[in-house]
């Protein structure tokens, strides 16, 4: 595929990329309807602008992410003009796009590894409990723990590299 | 230097980058990291990691990711659907008109009428300078439609037809009507569903003594007037300034 201009690299594009584009889009817009418009509004103009699509500049994830995040900045301005909001001296909290999405790809990373790295780094890291206090939970060895932090973060790293993050 | 003790050390690295190694074990490994390049890019590596776990809401990694709902992709293929039946269309009418060589021109800039009566020329693609009608066909069933444009030829007339909206199969035949109040038939086609091609035609009947157009399709006979003065179907009427 060298364009994205065909119907049918819509579909392949959907089901390949539709869960992790609404998944961000819920993250960052902290709304279910609004995300699914993002979503629509992302792939339609991906559409429109297929023959601008150049595999060799980026990949069509990259490519739709870019995409979404103009999506995003788009329905947040409007949002933000939007009669109502921040009546009561409280404006909403807009997190910018790049802290949003590393905080998505992050969490999605997490989600995606497998269980035991993700229960002990959950336990240990975001929880704040002891190595030992976790080790007798599991009913294994502290250095059990220790060693399977160790391989989760490294679980972490591939998954964060398979979603293009780059340091 | 990378040794057999190298696995033991590797193991804290996880706990080390993320700063939840005691004291004592933190000191003895940054001792080993400063004589041993390999771990040291392994630290390295999973620090990138480390600084972003800070970013995550704990509470959502709990959470199942959420899925987008069935109806969000009908809706977007039912965007993208009907705004490509829309540029196939779109890219239809351009090929007619580069086909049929249409292009308005001829109109000089020092015009000085206020009403210009504008004749449309041919020049599509710079060879042929014959000046070309373009055939509205008015007052169709619904859902029909009929476009035709003439080419004048040293042979007669060229006739590009574009029939939509009758059943498919549906035999047309094609005629023109001279000035001499005769009938000249210019052939026939069927009409296919899903050709998008126009028919291609031609009489020996000069464009210049052709006044009507007519095609008989489906038991009915439609007619749209040619002329190369007053037939209001073949010349465009533009409200001009004078740009002077």
């Amino acid at each position: 595929m060298t364009t994205f201009t065909r119907e049918q690299d819509v579909r392949e594009a959907y089901a390949a990329h539709s869960g992790e584009l609404y998944g961000f889009a819920v993250r960052s817009l902290g709304d279910a309807g609004l995300a699914e418009e993002a979503v629509q509004e992302t792939f339609v103009r991906a559409w429109r602008a297929g023959e601008r699509f150049d595999p060799e500049i980026g990949s069509l994830r990259t490519w739709l992410f870019a995409i979404l995040r103009n999506v995003v900045i788009d329905l947040g301005r409007a949002r933000s003009v939007r009669p109502g909001v921040g009546e009561g001296g409280i404006e909403p909290t807009v997190e910018p796009f790049e802290q949003a999405l590393s905080a998505w790809q992050i969490e999605e990373a997490m989600r995606r590894i497998g269980s035991e790295h993700r229960r002990v780094i959950f336990e240990t890291y975001y929880r704040g409990r002891p190595y030992a206090e976790v080790a007798k939970e599991l009913g294994v060895p502290e250095g059990t723990v220790k060693s399977r932090v160790y391989y989760g973060l490294r679980a972490l790293r591939v998954v964060l590299e398979e979603m293009g993050y780059e340091d | 230097m990378k040794t057999d003790g190298c696995r033991e050390w590797r193991t804290s690295l996880g706990a080390y980058v993320l700063g939840q190694l005691p004291e004592g074990e933190r000191a003895a490994l940054e001792a080993h990291l400063q004589g041993c390049p390999e771990c040291r890019a392994e630290a390295e590596s999973l620090r990138g990691v480390a600084h972003l776990m800070p970013l995550a809401d704990p509470a959502r990694i709990v959470e199942p990711a959420p899925r987008p709902p069935a109806e969000l992709r009908e809706r977007i293929e039912a965007v993208i659907g009907a705004e490509g039946a829309e540029r196939a269309a779109g890219e239809r009418r351009h090929r007619r008109r580069r086909r049929f060589g249409f292009a308005f021109g001829g109109i000089a800039a020092a015009a000085v009428a206020a009403v210009l009566v504008i004749v449309v020329f041919a020049g599509g693609s710079g060879e042929e300078r014959w000046p070309e009608q373009q055939v509205a066909f008015k007052d169709l069933p619904q859902g029909m439609s009929i476009d035709a444009a003439l080419e004048p030829h040293a042979f007669g007339t060229e006739i590009h037809m574009y029939v939509r909206g009758v059943r498919s199969g549906t035999l047309c035949r094609v005629f023109l009507r001279g000035a001499d109040g005769r009938t000249y038939p210019a052939g026939s086609f069927r009409y296919r569903w899903g050709d998008d091609s126009d028919a291609v035609l031609s009489s020996a009947l000069d464009l210049s003594r052709t006044r009507a157009i007519g095609v008989h399709a489906g038991g009915r006979t439609f007619v749209a007037p040619v002329s190369g003065g007053d037939a209001t179907a073949t010349v465009l009427q533009l409200n001009e300034e004078d740009p002077t």
